[in-house]
């Protein structure tokens, strides 16, 4: 045994005190009374003393040194030599993905797994070390290395279950880690075995034989942050590499989970369709992870408005997906939900034909049954909307260009001859030719200008220009073809500004090209349509379609809606934005301020000024605004955010719909050795306990005199 | 200081208060009930319903129609008798039980001499130590502070039964007795009572105790020394002794009120850190609360 603090000894001078002051007790306190008849009748009663109270004194003071000498000891902490050999660090790896919220374990796996984490910090031993992890989408560290049994429970309690997908290999990899080259690290990881990971499963089968594969990609970046993470709160020492590959770190499996059935959206996307201007495509899966056949009904909705109810009979284990065409000018959020989920085994069908119609709560019970996880019922998609533009169009006639802007359903077109006395506002001015001194304010396109104005100069004539520059990563020249069209002439223009070409011949001359300048948007293109077979081919109105897309900010491509846990890249108007703070707004309408958006920010913001938000660790609609003007007269209501677009996030996750856990999952779970209890205290709590028993027994006997 | 500066002005308002208390009943029960008829004639007062018809002067009721009663001058006027303990058990205490003692004999002797009664001061242990002999007016009331002023606590023990027979072999007649004394008396307090009871004495008991005396602050393991003996023992005194003790006391302070409630004799019980004029108002009003109930009921 050692001391963990031999200094604390000196402490035992102060039963030189005890001593004396015992002397001076022997000592009998005089005191004076009136009379002695009560006390004769009382004292002359009494039996001669006995051996035991004779010495009594001298047990007392015996038990009063004895007393000090555990205190003392206790002082000095002193510890056996194996419990610092046995010492262990423990890591907690806590599964909080979306299908830890299945009730097939009451009343949820995931506050299952939180009590079982309580009682293994109740399990700690004198000097063991806990550290808790979670597996989400990307590992995070809880709380870094304790052995404060308090502080432990209260970041546990503080876990809150998510949406997010399992990554259990990361978290483990992190945990083994934080464990370092301890000689009796363990990790122990809580979870319903439904992720998929490898490395655990043989670390548990062979202890010895810690075989890691090597990660993915993306698994690998992940820990990287994940690292970057630990190294930041402090948990994990800078520069400590991985070396806990060739370790033999045990990890502990405790699963929480039955084979409980469920049926899910495991896809939900939509987009706008590139033929029909109006119509817009749905993809969406269903997955029946059962092993019995269930029926059930898709119901899709578009800003509340049911769009399409789809009965669909299930299999087991099948997995539904269609592509569904609708058309719709509006746009909104599509939502999608499972309702009327029921088993199709026949028996139940002949209960029901016999008329033994289940009451309510059996039919909730047989939900249950059938779909112990509801939050993968609902799956949501964000549909843009299909503005109609206004388009003026001035020209002295060119029914290529009219008819162009005419095939789109989106565009109300009027063509002049000559100028209006006023521009008009919100519309796509169209100059063919003839072009003001001083470009109209707003989105103008120009075509074949002939005229000089406040932008450019008309310089000569380009003989057969060949287009060998194409700007591809412009919206604008999505899906666009010019290096076949036949261009016998184009003009060459002198921009008094530099413009952006989007498309330019060998000698750098400019034949489409992106203007900037204050007051509104500018496109030019130089070509003239009546020579070149431009109108005739079919990149023309796409090039137009891109053009109008652009002009009203709609790309008009996918808007994807996003797995939880993932990140997401947006790229705003950078200019409108710039410098406003902007609120991110979760489903469950709690707000998180981001950054003040700048149009150079280097965390959250590319240098394609985009934006990058996220991880979004709840499913459905998140908004995206900025704080708008307090409408209510109470202080404490927040003012309503203005929307400024929305974000679809759903589990989309096949693994996560399916709750079953793997056979050998379940095999390789294990009771945790929890031991400690009384047996885990350090020595000095035990001396401590002696000294107090020593107290009472020293107090009942001879200061309450008991034996007396 | 054993008699403070206003003590005479404190009795003097304990003697006012006694004659408006005993107004009308000293000369009944004191006076002329014990010397009876024969008395001289002293002046006249206004009937009261239950006064006795024989006083009525049927003379001046015949010539003017007033019922007036013939009062009578007393012919021989009352011994008092104040027995003061100065034994070593007297001077225990904070304040000393003696202290009490000395002011209440001091009090009750004020109050006699100013009703022109005759008082004697035995003080006592375990024999007579000293006296005041026989004497009236209310002017002897210095030297009566003077002799209480000059006793000390003396003694090896209470022998009430000694004291009463010095008593009885000094005094030339039977009168009203007050024993100012705790009744530490090992030898039975009930013999002393007794022989003032055979000999036709007038007892009235004030019985004195210190609160360390009803609830003994000591436990543990002490020295007891006795102060009259001073005799020391040695003991370890529990929680238990002390229960013991003070059903033992409370034994005894039921005894003394038993012996005088069975053979009519005055009791007063009193700790000692209550004010001397407070301890003998209370005396009063319980001696006229029963002189009126001996009344009523005759």
């Amino acid at each position: 045994m050692s001391l963990a603090l031999p200094s604390a000894l000196a402490f035992a001078l102060i039963a030189l005190p005890i001593i004396v002051f015992y002397i001076l007790k022997v000592r009998l306190r005089q005191v004076p009374v009136s009379t002695n008849m009560f006390w004769k009748q009382i004292f002359d009663e009494k039996p001669p003393r006995s051996i035991w109270q004779k010495f009594r004194h001298l047990l007392s003071l015996l038990a009063q040194l004895l007393l000090l000498a555990l205190m003392v000891f206790a002082l000095a902490d002193p510890y056996f030599s194996w419990q610092a050999l046995k010492a262990r660090r423990i890591v907690l790896v806590v599964d909080n993905s979306a299908s830890m919220k299945a009730t097939d374990i009451s009343p949820t796996r995931f506050e299952a797994a939180i009590d079982r984490a309580i009682e293994l910090t109740d399990g700690l031993r004198f000097r063991d070390e806990m550290a808790i992890v979670l597996a989400g989408s990307r590992p995070d560290v809880v709380l870094g290395m304790s052995g404060h049994v308090p502080t432990l429970k209260e970041a546990i309690r503080s876990i809150e279950v998510s949406d997010n997908p399992t990554q259990l290999d990361s978290a483990i990899d992190l945990g083994k880690q934080l464990i370092g080259d301890h000689p009796n690290g363990e990790v122990v990881v809580l979870t319903d075995g439904c992720a998929k990971t490898t490395l655990a499963l043989e670390d548990s089968a062979k202890p010895g034989d810690a075989a890691i594969e090597t990660p993915s990609e993306d698994t690998s970046a992940e820990n990287e942050i994940a690292k970057t993470n630990a190294e930041l709160s402090g948990v994990l020492p800078p520069g400590e590499e991985t070396q806990s590959d060739n370790q033999d770190i045990k990890i502990s499996w405790q699963v929480f989970a039955t084979s409980a059935s469920n049926v899910g959206i495991t896809q939900f996307q939509v987009r706008r369709s590139l033929i029909d201007m109006l119509g817009y495509e749905v993809l969406a899966s269903v997955k029946n992870a059962s092993d019995q056949p269930v029926n059930c009904r898709l119901e899709i909705s578009l800003a509340g408005s049911i769009v399409d109810v789809l009965p669909l009979e299930l299999k087991p284990g099948e997995l539904w997906s269609r592509s569904l065409e609708k058309t719709s000018r509006d746009g909104g959020i599509l939502a999608a939900t499972l309702t009327e989920i029921v088993s199709a085994n026949e028996e139940q069908d002949a209960e029901k034909e016999n008329g033994k119609e289940a009451d309510e709560a059996a039919k909730s019970d047989e939900l249950n049954e059938l779909n112990a996880l509801t939050v993968d019922d609902n799956a949501w998609a964000i549909l843009p909307e299909q503005k109609v533009q206004n388009v003026l169009i001035v020209t002295e006639g060119n029914l290529f260009l009219r008819k162009v802007f005419e095939a789109n359903p989106l565009v109300n077109v009027t063509t002049v001859v000559e100028f209006p006395e006023t521009w008009p506002k919100d519309t796509l001015i169209v100059l063919h030719r003839l072009v003001p001194k001083i470009l109209p304010p707003g989105d103008v396109f120009v075509v074949d200008p002939i005229e000089d104005c406040d932008q450019w100069t008309i310089g000569d004539m380009i003989e057969n220009p060949i287009v060998t520059e194409i700007d591809t990563k412009s919206d604008l020249m999505t899906h666009v073809r010019l290096d076949n069209v036949v261009l016998p002439e184009a003009r060459s223009i002198e921009f008094k500004n530099k413009p952006k070409i989007l498309a330019g011949t060998i000698s750098e001359e400019a034949v489409y090209t992106q203007i900037q300048r204050t007051g509104g948007k500018c496109l030019l293109l130089s070509v003239d349509l009546d020579q070149s077979d431009l109108a005739f081919r079919t990149t023309f109105p796409i090039m137009v379609t891109n053009a109008l897309n652009w002009f009203v900010e709609s790309s008009g491509d996918l808007r994807e809606s996003s797995a939880t846990g993932s990140l997401v890249s947006w790229s705003p108007n950078a200019e409108e934005l710039k410098g406003k703070s902007l609120i991110l707004q979760a489903p469950d309408e709690s707000e998180s301020t981001i950054a003040t958006f700048q149009a150079t920010g280097p965390q959250s913001q590319s240098a394609n000024d985009t934006l990058t938000l996220g991880p979004f660790e709840a499913s459905g609609v998140w908004a995206l605004g900025q704080q708008g003007p307090q409408t209510s007269m109470k202080a404490s209501d927040k003012p309503p955010i203005e929307l400024i677009t929305n974000f679809a996030v759903n589990i989309a996750s096949e693994r996560e719909t399916d709750l079953r856990p793997t056979e050998s999952m379940l095999e390789s779970s294990t009771e945790t050795t929890s031991l400690s209890g009384w047996f885990g205290k350090p020595v000095w709590y035990y001396v401590i306990l002696s000294a107090a028993v020593l107290f009472v027994v020293e107090w009942l006997l001879h200061q309450r005199r008991v034996l007396s | 200081m054993l008699f403070p500066p206003d003590f005479l002005t404190r009795l003097e308002y304990l003697s006012i208060l006694s004659k408006r208390v005993f107004r009308g009943q000293l000369l009944a029960q004191r006076r002329t009930v014990q010397m009876g008829s024969g008395i001289e004639f002293s002046d006249h007062r206004e009937y009261s319903p239950g006064d006795d018809f024989r006083y009525l002067d049927w003379n001046i009721y015949a010539r003017h129609g007033d019922l007036l009663l013939k009062r009578f001058q007393e012919e021989q006027d009352l011994h008092v008798y104040l027995m003061l303990d100065c034994s070593k058990s007297m001077g225990f205490g904070n304040p000393a039980k003696f202290d009490l003692a000395r002011q209440v004999v001091a009090a009750l002797a004020y109050i006699a001499l100013a009703d022109l009664d005759r008082i004697n001061v035995m003080a006592f242990s375990d024999t007579i130590i000293d006296e005041f002999p026989l004497t009236r007016g209310k002017a002897r009331i210095l030297p009566l502070m003077k002799f209480l002023e000059s006793l000390e606590v003396t003694g090896e023990n209470t022998s009430i039964s000694r004291g009463v027979q010095g008593l009885v072999h000094r005094s030339g007649r039977s009168g009203m007795t007050v024993v100012v004394s705790d009744l530490f008396d090992e030898s039975g307090f009930q013999s002393g009572l007794d022989q003032l009871r055979y000999r036709r004495y007038d007892g009235h008991v004030v019985q004195l105790y210190d609160r360390k005396e009803m609830n003994p602050p000591m436990l543990g393991d002490v020295e007891m020394i006795d102060v009259e003996t001073e005799s020391d023992r040695k003991v370890t005194v529990t929680e238990k002794n002390i229960r013991q003790y003070k059903k033992l006391f409370q034994e005894h302070q039921s005894s003394v009120r038993e012996y005088c409630r069975n053979y009519g004799m005055g009791c007063t019980q009193t700790p000692s850190h209550v004010p001397f004029d407070d301890l003998v108002m209370n005396m009063m009003m319980r001696a006229a609360g029963h002189a009126a109930a001996q009344t009523g009921a005759g």
